[in-house]
């Protein structure tokens, strides 16, 4: 029988329980550790933690493995007023509201803390405490103490520079939305006087009001769109700028102008243009920001550091930590179980395996033993080694890969938005238009004064301030609509790269397949046995073992109804062989044929083609021997996702070609292409050969998605059309992609191309509606007889539409397979 | 001249909000947008419900 832990909810066998009776109430913990957690948390009185957490995943919040460095986080401390100090830092393991009120509460009870504050959306904390009362180290410490692990927060130049823009645009538009509002009464009195009448002294007034107040609302709110609009005129193109610039410009003069000669004025639509612009402004980088943050807090997760083995005083050694920037070529590092290899090297002490699939794409992990090559990246699974250091810095494969992601980018087509597409087109032919009413009405012998003005007033009708709202605010709804779906965007754009989508390369390990082994079939070879009394008696020895294959037999095993218990004595692995221990007086061996051959057990020809059969289709065959009998075979594969089929076929409907790119091997490969019905698969790629593959489709005229994980996808993400990075990928690869997979679920591929599609639409329609109100008018202002009323009513027929159409994004999406 | 004065109030007025957004913006309180839906559901805790020292060894709250 299992139970569920009170702390960290993961099941655990009965007989590894921890009991406590607190207040009455039993409690079952699955270890002393979480015990330690809980006892913590009630006696500090926050039990309530347990009432309000929404945990989605289960087991510890964070795995505090190494010591807490503190180092780290020295130099991110500054004094602020008060003699206190000030420190930002991540909390890695934050799940639920209720994790950020824990560690709120926590911190702040400690002495000498002055105030603790955690972002929810950010999951970064600021804490500002008393140096003379309590140290970094406490902080730090206390953190730790319910579970959760603290990480040095440091904000990249580009964050940075995001982060004030956001400010930056966000003052602007309250500055407007201020102005605007105050103009708006102005405006309406100005209406009213139109068709009521209206004494010539108070509407001066008003009008003079209007100017002071929309003067400001363009030369300081609308500034961004004038300096770029300079820099675009001076490369001889119209962009949206130019023609925010433009537009507001014109009805800014126009109604000076008219102010003099006493006709109608317009400043409302000149603030108009500026503030709703700016809305559309400030929300797409609001997003932009929040998604570079969640990037940079799924990539501040990995280390940084490695622990140099160096010369220590009195001849000892000594382990140090140190920025892996510092390591050269020579030195030796210390790897633990769980850890990222910091550069290339060759193990020189101790055996391990280490997972390659994110650097090679290799679905097997590979054994290393003294003498092994290692490659910086890839993942230490169990037992632990010294790696003496062969490459560091730029020389190594990783920063190989890097560069090669580099020249991606510096070679990518970058393609113009729509809306900059359309207003290239839309400028030229209002501004030809103003100047031929101009000339037009200059030839049937109106003064040149009245003729400027008519020109003048095309462009002001002509330029849509819903126009600015368009793109943005379906982009918004839309990212929003994404990750709610669990899936994290980068930028708008990417819903214009996926909705063009015709080509979609899939990366085989750790993208369609799980990345990790797992048992795929028992085939019992002794005839009268269960497959779970084998699985069964097979487990009972792996769970000794730390190879991965074991792994998944214990895992499989889980899943069964609980057995006799076996007596497991004398465990023993052989390297690159297997495991072998007796079992309630019996010797059983797990391995490969030369281990069963060694105990005396022979494989039956009948038997061993079988074997042959799943080995030929990629598959790992591990043979179950007992007192030299062959019981069973033990067929692990790094299975395919359950959904991929799914997401494949998904794929295929919308109109893309599926294609599946991997590292792997050729029998692999195609064992898998098979299994998803794709035709087209290609193995034994390297990650510039993948990038080359997705640029020979560019060149074809075909828009390219590629979804992958490794590191040895991220040239390829970069080059494509669209890249989709899984969460469980590397930094590097989240960095290259415009889409990551926060829900690892593949059919969310199909779902960002449908839901691209479904805003791309939406956008055009946007653009069409929000110039045609707008056009529709422009005749009347050629003619010379615009009305100020449907020069008011365009404007808000326009920007209604928009927002109204852009809101069907969010319904008309069907919510699928929610978990 | 009546209309001249509400000019005034409404200009004072507007601006007087405009300050106050922009020492929000500059108190970073737009800068989290996800907390404040949460907090508000927060019981206070017995400890600084009554406005005790939180760090306070011989807090009576303690214990709960």
């Amino acid at each position: 029988m299992s139970l569920g832990c009170d702390h960290c909810l993961l099941d655990f066998p009965e007989r590894e329980a921890v009991r406590e009776t607190v207040d009455g109430i039993d409690r079952v913990f699955c270890c002393t550790g979480c015990q330690g957690n809980h006892r913590l948390i009630r006696d500090e009185g926050l039990g309530a933690f347990y009432d309000g957490r929404r945990w989605e995943e289960r087991g510890l919040a964070a795995r505090p493995e190494s010591p807490q460095e503190v180092e780290p986080f020295r130099a991110a401390v500054r004094p602020v007023p008060g003699g206190l100090s000030e420190v930002d830092l991540y909390v890695e393991g934050i799940r639920c509201a209720s994790c950020v009120w824990l560690n709120e509460r926590l911190l702040s009870r400690t002495p000498g803390v002055a105030f603790a504050r955690v972002n929810y959306a950010t999951h970064r904390a600021r804490i500002r405490w008393d140096p003379a009362r309590a140290g970094l180290e406490t902080v730090l410490g206390r953190i730790r103490s319910a579970g959760y692990l603290p990480k040095p927060y440091g904000e990249t130049e580009g964050q940075a520079a995001q982060r004030r823009e956001t400010r930056d645009l966000l003052v602007r538009l309250g500055t407007a939305a201020f102005l605007s509002s105050q103009l708006m009464v102005v405006t309406i009195a100005l209406y009213a006087g139109y068709f009521q009448g209206i004494d010539a002294e108070t509407r001066r007034l008003l009008e003079w009001v209007g100017l002071g107040l929309t003067l400001p609302v363009y030369f300081y709110s609308g500034a961004p769109f004038l300096r770029n609009t300079v820099t675009s005129l001076r490369r001889g193109r119209f962009n949206m700028d130019a023609l925010i610039a433009l537009g507001a410009g014109a009805s800014l003069a126009y109604s000076a102008w008219q102010m003099i000669q006493g006709g109608e004025v317009y400043f409302d639509t000149a603030a108009m243009i500026v503030t709703l612009v700016l809305v559309g402004r400030y929300v797409e980088s609001a997003a932009k920001g929040r998604a570079s943050e969640a990037v940079a807090r799924l990539a501040a997760l990995q280390p940084r550091e490695a622990r140099r083995i160096e010369a220590g005083p009195g001849g000892g050694v000594e382990v140090r930590r140190v920025p892996v920037a510092e390591l050269r070529p020579g030195d030796r590092v210390d790897v633990v179980p769980g850890e990222r290899l910091p550069a290339d090297g060759v193990v020189r002490e101790g055996a391990s395996e280490v997972d390659e699939s994110l650097v090679t794409g290799e679905s097997h992990p590979v054994a290393k033993q003294p003498g092994s090559p290692a490659i910086g990246g890839t993942v230490n699974l169990h037992g632990s080694f010294i790696l003496e250091l062969t490459r560091t810095g730029s020389d190594t494969v990783l920063a190989g890969i890097i560069r090669a992601v580099e020249e991606a980018q510096a070679s990518r087509p970058r393609i113009q938005a729509v809306a900059d597409r359309v207003v290239g087109v839309f400028v030229p032919s209002i501004l030809l238009l103003a100047i031929a009413s101009t000339a037009w009405h200059l030839a049937g012998g109106a003064p040149a004064a009245r003729s400027i003005m008519i020109g003048v007033s095309v462009l002001v009708i002509a330029c849509p301030c819903a126009l600015g709202l368009a793109t943005p605010l379906a982009v918004l709804l839309a990212t929003g609509v994404a990750t709610a779906r669990g899936l994290l965007l980068k930028g708008g754009d990417v819903f214009e790269r996926a909705a063009g989508a015709d080509e979609a390369l899939l990366d085989k390990t750790g993208t369609v397949t799980r990345g990790r082994p797992e048992l795929r079939e028992v085939v019992v070879v002794e005839s009268g046995l269960e497959t779970g009394d084998a699985l069964r008696l097979a487990a009972a020895v792996e769970r000794r073992s730390e190879h991965s294959l074991g792994r998944a037999l214990v895992e499989a095993a889980r899943q069964l109804a609980d057995g006799p218990e076996l007596e497991v004595v004398g465990f023993a692995a052989v390297p690159g062989r297997g495991v072998e221990a007796r079992v309630d007086g019996a010797a059983v061996q797990i391995g490969t044929r030369a281990l069963l051959a060694e105990a005396g057990a022979a494989v039956s020809p009948a038997a061993d083609a079988r074997a042959r059969a799943f080995e030929e289709r990629g598959d790992t065959v591990a043979f179950l021997a007992r007192d030299g009998r062959v019981l069973a075979m033990l067929v692990v594969a790094d299975a395919v996702r359950p959904e991929a089929r799914e997401a494949v076929d998904e794929l295929s409907r919308l109109g893309l070609r599926v294609g599946l790119l991997s590292g792997d091997n050729r029998r692999t490969t195609e064992a898998v292409a098979a299994q998803l019905g794709i035709s087209d698969a290609v193995a034994e790629v390297s990650p510039a050969e993948k990038r080359e593959r997705v640029a020979a489709l560019q060149a074809l005229g075909r828009q390219v998605l590629v979804a992958g994980d490794g590191v040895n996808d991220a040239p390829a993400l970069t080059q494509a059309d669209v890249g989709v990075a899984m969460s469980r990928g590397t930094d590097v690869t989240m960095e290259s992609a415009e889409a990551v997979l926060v829900r690892d679920d593949l059919r969310l591929v199909p779902e960002l191309v449908r839901l691209s599609r479904r805003t791309y639409r939406i956008i055009r329609e946007n653009l069409f509606w929000a110039l045609f109100y707008n056009v529709v008018a422009v005749p009347l202002a050629m003619a010379g007889v615009l009305h100020p009323i449907v020069a008011a009513g365009a404007m808000a027929a326009s920007s209604t539409f928009v927002v109204a159409n852009s809101l069907r994004i969010r319904r008309a999406v069907p919510v699928r397979h929610s978990r | 001249m009546s209309l001249g004065f509400l000019i005034a109030i409404s200009l004072g007025l507007g601006i007087a909000a405009w300050l106050g957004f922009l020492w929000s913006v500059r108190s970073g309180q737009y800068d989290d947008p996800e907390g404040p839906k949460y907090r508000m559901l927060e019981d206070e805790d017995e400890k600084s419900r009554k406005g005790r020292d939180p760090n306070r060894m011989d807090d009576p709250g303690e214990g709960r």
